[in-house]
């Protein structure tokens, strides 16, 4: 078994439904971006590796899970000086929380193929719910593209001296376009435990 | 208006000329101490007011380009062919520099990828995309340009108080607001 997919199963922390299918998402084919405003101009960035592993049955999407692993060291706003004070201890602060987690459990449907997951930020060691919205486009390999806002100083991203909205501004959109892959050991899922 | 050149440089022509000497002076001594400052809000905002001012600096630049082009300047003042030439070649060098460097930071800021805002009111486009080689020349520029631009503006001052001192003319008279005109025997 390959190690990556070894870590994916592991991640998998509660049972999940056997209706659910279970996915992760192909990071070779997948984004994960955000766009935050600084000095009065939309900047944007993109975080080059992350995990997302997801169970989810648009026929029952409140069986979902959604386990996304972000390393904060991977953002890349293609600005060495921003990229250096991203990873400092005054905004991801990497060195103590090299990673930051979305977790969710409750999806509800928005009609059509859109849908909310109402979920789990954790990031710079503070956990605050965070609702991420997609569509959902079945298949083999299903598209899933979604987008949430961040406040980033509901986090202290940039707290103290940097929280000048001014400045840099408070919502981080966040935009990622996942092509999935069925999980290794096939969908339906079942539960793993650490 | 006269057809005969005037004797002293005109109100706006001074204006121009000694606001675009200050701002010169105030962005040299701040740009080189600003590179040395920690990260900090501060830092932003020592580095945003030297791309405003500069920003500035280009767009008087511009006004005092058009306006030297478009209105009667004094003719130069008398003297051996070699001052005269190389009064041309400093004053030359120093309209090209009033360019080259707001220009040449634009241009580091935008390969940069940073954004451009004057003086939190307005953003001006980027010139460049973000690009490391890009940044590395302007910066280049940007930085060589300054030296280049501290010998002329030296070389200027000192020939202007050379002729203000020892050879007590007009020169540096002729480009202070206030002064009165000079005595009318004293053709050009």
């Amino acid at each position: 078994m390959n190690l990556r997919y070894l870590v994916f199963a592991l991640a998998l922390s509660s049972p999940i439904a056997a209706s659910a299918g279970n996915w992760h998402a192909d990071t070779k084919y997948s984004t994960l971006a955000f766009s935050g405003i600084y000095q009065g101009e939309a900047f944007d960035g993109r975080f080059k590796t992350f995990d997302a592993t997801i169970a989810f049955d648009p026929a029952q999407p409140a069986t979902s899970r959604f386990d996304v692993k972000i390393p904060l060291a991977s953002a890349d706003t293609a600005n060495s000086d921003r990229d250096d004070a991203l990873r400092g201890a005054d905004f991801f602060d990497t060195a103590h929380t090299p990673v930051a987690t979305f977790t969710a459990t409750h999806v509800r449907s928005l009609g059509g193929n859109h849908y909310a997951a109402d979920g789990t930020l954790s990031l710079r060691g503070v956990s605050k719910p965070v609702v991420f919205t997609f569509t959902w486009t079945g298949g083999a390999t299903p598209a899933l593209v979604g987008d949430a806002v961040v406040n980033r100083l509901d986090f202290k991203v940039g707290g103290g001296q940097w929280a000048d909205t001014s400045v840099i501004g408070n919502a981080v959109k966040v935009h990622t376009a996942l092509k999935l892959v069925a999980a290794p050991g096939g969908a339906p899922a079942t539960s793993v435990r650490k | 208006m006269s057809t005969i050149a005037p004797v002293r440089w005109n109100r706006f022509a001074q204006l121009l000329h000694w606001l675009i000497a200050l701002l010169i002076v105030g962005l040299g001594c701040v740009g080189l101490w600003m590179t040395s400052m920690t990260p900090s809000m501060d830092k932003i905002t020592v580095f945003a007011l030297h791309k405003s001012f500069g920003i500035t600096v280009l767009m008087l630049a511009g006004l005092r380009l058009v306006w030297r082009l478009a209105t009667r300047h004094p003719l130069e003042m008398p003297g051996p062919a070699w001052q005269r030439w190389s009064a041309r070649a400093v004053h030359f060098a120093l309209y090209v520099m009033m360019f080259v460097m707001p220009l040449s930071g634009w241009l580091f800021n935008s390969a940069s990828n940073f954004p451009l805002q004057w003086f939190k009111l307005f953003n001006l486009p980027a010139l460049w995309g973000p690009d490391p080689a890009v940044k590395h020349w302007a910066l280049m520029v940007h930085e060589y340009g300054f030296w280049t631009l501290a010998a002329l503006v030296t070389v200027h001052a000192a020939a202007a108080f050379m002729h203000h001192y020892f050879d007590h003319d007009e020169t540096l008279r002729r480009m202070l607001p206030g002064m009165p005109a000079p005595p009318t025997g004293d053709k050009q």
